[in-house]
């Protein structure tokens, strides 16, 4: 199971793509959500995370979920790859979240594949102790890639991908940690990509970093939109208007609105998201 | 009172003071003065080691030298030769009554295993036979006193003899009584199939056992002789020995005249040692009054008192020191090495002769194995015998001991012989080999054992076991090292022995183990002591990899295991080679268990058996300075070299804990 030929299929059965096919009961008009969140309820041991979170999240464009802090954000992002589960006690107890088709909870699902296919940035760069070049290929390599060429040829894309390449193409080999800090999250946004994920979860990407290294992921993030399926969240309201196509307000663990960003952030529907976007909150 | 305006930032006064002193900086001087004092504590310990341990130098050299000036070194070339002859001589030895013995193998081990059936029914029967023997012996007491008044002529007033021969009749009958349930009980005792295990090498057969059983049930404690089929045994054994006797005949004579070859040179060795060992006490005596009388004349010049200078000089010229006068004694040593060139040549002669005689191979493993070492002791034999004249005839007794090599001979010396009648031997190679082999075996067994289990409480195991396994394992550390030692002695010695002796175990090398206590045992126990350190140190490194490596490994479809193996640790491998350091210095440091448990024996181990070494007694540095301190005089050269063993010691362990510091410094840099 360790090392798998990453071109066969990627998930035990049954397989995500296939199941796509024949469970896409949307209505939404466009095309089918990737992420379909349904009636979730979350528990930390006892204490109550997430009540009753309803939500779809269309592929190929950027969701923002945003909110007051302790709202249950980072913890709907982490279920959305199964992170949750190296925590003690942590569970869902109602409600399945599917991604492309097939329930992520259920037992034949393997969280190790679906990692490969939901890609993650954290709030706080954390590349490996390795050089450059090997941050990039660990997924490539865990995964059971050891072709050096082939290696070679996707390190660099990814860096590419994550506009990084310029600057470290003459480095490969040094290590990872004398990168600067939005260097180092570029160079996790390329680690995640070298897997070529269907999604790409970030959780507050910018929020250790200087305005014009977050101008530079933003930009990044909006380049990306073409080909991931991206949910990042942010405290920035600005940075949630300029790089999301869709916002969901969360507060208390509660959904409270979810739309088109122009329309959260120019028409909302309900006051408090009004409050909170315009800043008169709490 | 004009006093200045005094700023915002001036200094408040603390109104306690002492010595003008506040509170701040009394503290402050309080935590320096502790620093410093281990500072100064430590730096202590370094100048009275070193200045101890450095003196062995010169007294060594001071020893080496009158080792030369009294010929004991010349004579010591001889003994070389005659111990290499015996050696050989010894496996020759070994190969013929390895062969005789074989002839016998099956009765002398019947034998063995009469005598341990014996004693277990001895033991089952105990209380039968002490009233048989009581009986017995009433009835002899008895029988004497009759004889007694018999022999006396005019006895019959106070004996009855007539009652005492009816009293005779009766003891009779009960003795017979208690033989036959002595007998029985025997008979019921040997059903029970437990008698049928014996730790004989041999296996019985039924009626082998059968045979044996029946001699011993006959067999009374007021037999004289053994049973019938013992005595056959007996008489076999004899007669197979007699016969294997006659086949090897021509070893035996072989053996006889090799041995034979190497009494003139023995001959030769006994009056010149003699006279080295008179000559070294001699000087030994001389060399005492002359520092003696220094001191006094050192003495006297640090007086200030003129009256007790002035004694003090008087006792000085009192001594009268005397000049021992080498070369007319070591005359003897020259004038013989024509006589010791004639006994070699002949040696030579003859060995070499009798070497072509001896068969290739023997009939048994035994003889086998000891003729193969004959055969390659004795090239090496000869080769000496043919070297050794010409270095007698460079040898000088007045030839100075050069410094360095004195040094070296301490490093390299092989020997560590002290309090003895000939000449003190401080070589340093035993006692380090001895610690080096015990702490490569501990390493071996604690590294993968405790760096094994710190990735498992660490990485893998929930919390319940976390909180089970790690108190567990850090317990360990509570046990008394002298009550490890003496488990080690009782019960580790004993097991790791019976295990030895498995017969489908016979090939590893150096089973069975010919003694209890010798390097793995200690070896065993030291890592079973190394390990709680090393794992606690383990886990603590691993806990020092961030959760966020941890998770960003997993959040890109790596396994459980993968991120074990590439990220954690890696991310903890210095601080798990700083805590691996940390237990080999506590290992190398430990006392007590080596004293108990590594076999004591001051010899270099003999590594031709290969991997089969660490099943050898040795002694440690440790061990040798716990032993022998205790019984030195101060400011002997014995003294001197266990302080310097001391230091050699210290280094070591100081080298590893900067090694350690090193590589922990450098790893918390890479993060
Ligand atoms: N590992 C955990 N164990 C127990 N409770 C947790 C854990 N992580 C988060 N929580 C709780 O769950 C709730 C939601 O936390 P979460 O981290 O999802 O909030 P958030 O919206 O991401 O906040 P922020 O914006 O500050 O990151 C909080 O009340 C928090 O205390
Ligand atoms: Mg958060």
């Amino acid at each position: 199971m360790l090392l798998e030929n990453p071109n066969s299929s990627l998930m035990e059965t049954p397989s995500l793509e296939e199941d796509a096919v024949h469970t896409s009961p949307s209505d939404s008009g466009e095309s089918a959500p990737i992420i379909d969140i349904e009636g979730v309820d979350f528990h930390y041991g006892k204490s109550k995370a997430l009540s009753d979170i309803t939500l779809a999240i269309p592929e190929k464009q950027v969701t923002a979920f945003i909110g007051p802090s302790g709202c249950g954000k980072s913890t709907l992002l982490r279920c959305l790859n199964r992170m949750n589960d190296l925590i003690e006690g942590a569970q869902i107890s109602k409600g399945v979240i599917r991604i492309l088709g097939t329930d992520i909870y259920d037992p034949t699902v393997d969280p190790i594949e679906l990692r490969k296919h939901v890609g993650m940035v954290f709030q706080k760069s954390n590349p490996f102790p390795k050089t450059i070049y090997d941050n990039v290929a660990y997924g490539l390599r865990v995964g059971g890639l050891t072709d050096k060429h082939g290696l070679d040829e996707i390190v660099e894309r990814s860096l590419r991908s994550a506009a990084l390449w310029d600057e470290t193409k003459d480095r490969l080999k040094d290590n990872a940690m004398g990168l600067s800090g939005g260097q180092q999250q570029r160079l996790c946004i390329a680690r995640a990509i070298a897997v070529q994920p269907k999604i790409i979860l970030m959780d507050e990407p910018c929020s250790a970093l200087d305005p014009i290294a977050t101008m530079r992921i933003e930009k990044l993030i909006s380049e990306l939109k073409s080909d991931y399926t991206i949910v990042i969240v942010t405290h920035n309201m600005q940075q949630a208007s300029r790089v999301s196509d869709r916002t969901a307000l969360f507060y208390l663990g509660e959904l409270v609105e979810e739309g088109t960003t122009e329309q959260i952030f120019q028409n909302p529907d309900k006051k408090e998201t009004e409050d909170y976007i315009s800043g008169r909150f709490g | 009172m004009n006093a200045p305006e005094p700023n915002p930032f001036t200094k408040k006064r603390d109104r306690i003071q002492i010595l003008g002193l506040n509170r701040e900086s009394m503290l402050k001087y309080f935590f320096g003065g502790n620093a410093s004092l281990a500072i100064v504590v430590l730096s202590l310990i370094c100048i009275f080691l070193a200045k101890e341990a450095l003196q062995f130098f010169p007294s060594h050299h001071r020893g080496l030298q009158l080792y030369r000036l009294s010929g004991q070194e010349f004579v010591d070339y001889l003994e070389d030769e005659s111990r290499q002859h015996k050696k050989a001589a010894g496996y020759l030895a070994r190969a013929y009554y390895g062969e005789i013995n074989a002839s016998s193998k099956r009765e002398q081990g019947l034998l063995v295993a009469y005598e341990e059936l014996s004693e277990r029914l001895e033991r089952e029967t105990s209380k039968e036979a002490l009233l048989f023997n009581t009986t017995f012996e009433n009835l002899l007491d008895l029988q004497f006193e009759i004889e007694d008044s018999e022999s006396e002529e005019d006895g019959a007033e106070s004996f009855d003899i007539e009652a005492a021969k009816a009293e005779v009749t009766a003891l009779t009958t009960r003795l017979e009584e208690r033989r036959r349930t002595l007998r029985e009980r025997k008979t019921d005792a040997l059903k029970d199939p437990g008698m049928r295990e014996l730790d004989s090498p041999i296996s019985l057969s039924e009626t082998e056992f059968q045979n044996i059983a029946e001699a011993i049930i006959t067999t009374d404690p007021d037999a004289e002789d053994d049973a019938p089929h013992i005595q056959e045994l007996n008489r076999t054994i004899d007669d197979k020995k007699a016969a294997a006797e006659a086949e090897y005949q021509d070893l035996f004579t072989q053996l006889e005249a090799f041995r034979a070859a190497g009494r003139p040179l023995d001959e030769l060795i006994g009056p010149l040692r003699d006279h080295a060992r008179t000559t070294k006490e001699r000087a030994v005596a001389a060399e005492t009054l002359r520092k003696g009388k220094e001191a006094l004349l050192a003495g006297a010049e640090n007086a200030r008192d003129p009256e007790r200078r002035a004694e003090f000089l008087a006792d000085a010229e009192a001594i009268e020191l005397e000049e021992v006068p080498y070369d007319e004694l070591n005359q003897i040593f020259y004038d013989n090495i024509d006589a010791h060139h004639a006994v070699t040549s002949q040696m030579m002669r003859d060995l070499e002769q009798l070497g072509s005689q001896v068969v290739a191979s023997g009939q048994t493993t035994i003889a086998q194995t000891n003729l193969s070492r004959f055969r390659e002791e004795l090239p090496e034999l000869l080769t000496m015998l043919g070297e050794t004249n010409d270095k007698l005839k460079a040898w000088r007794h007045d030839t100075p001991f050069p410094f360095l090599p004195s040094v070296l001979a301490f490093f390299t010396g092989k020997d560590w012989v002290t309090n003895s009648s000939w000449h003190d031997f401080y070589g340093f190679l035993p006692l380090f080999t001895g610690s080096i082999l015990i702490s490569l075996i501990a390493l071996i067994v604690t590294v993968p054992f405790s760096v094994g289990a710190a990735i498992y409480v660490n990485q893998i195991a929930g919390w319940r076991e976390q909180n089970l396994i790690k108190p567990v394992v850090e317990f360990i550390q509570a046990i008394p090292s002298i009550v490890l030692g003496f488990f080690g002695i009782a019960v580790l010695g004993t097991t790791l022995r019976e295990v030895s002796q498995l017969e489908w175990l016979a090939w590893v090398p150096g089973f069975p183990m010919q003694e209890r206590l010798n390097v793995l045992n200690a070896g065993l126990l030291l890592a079973f002591m190394a390990i709680p350190t090393v794992f606690t140190l383990a886990e603590d490194a691993l806990n020092n990899v961030p959760r966020s490596f941890t998770e960003g490994s997993l959040a890109l479809g790596a396994t459980k295991v993968q991120t074990i193996l590439r990220i954690v640790v890696p991310g903890a491998l210095s601080g798990i080679i700083a805590a691996i350091l940390l237990g080999f210095g506590r290992i190398i440091g430990e006392t007590m268990v080596v004293l108990l448990v590594a076999g004591g024996s001051i010899s270099l181990p003999d590594f031709s058996e290969g991997i089969g070494v660490i099943t050898q007694p040795v002694h440690t540095m440790t061990g040798i300075i716990a032993q022998e301190t205790g019984e030195v005089d101060q400011g002997s050269i014995h003294y001197r070299a266990l302080f310097l063993l001391g230091m050699v010691l210290f280094s070591i362990s100081l080298l590893i804990n900067y090694s350690a510091q090193k590589i922990v410094f450098k790893y918390q840099l890479a993060r």
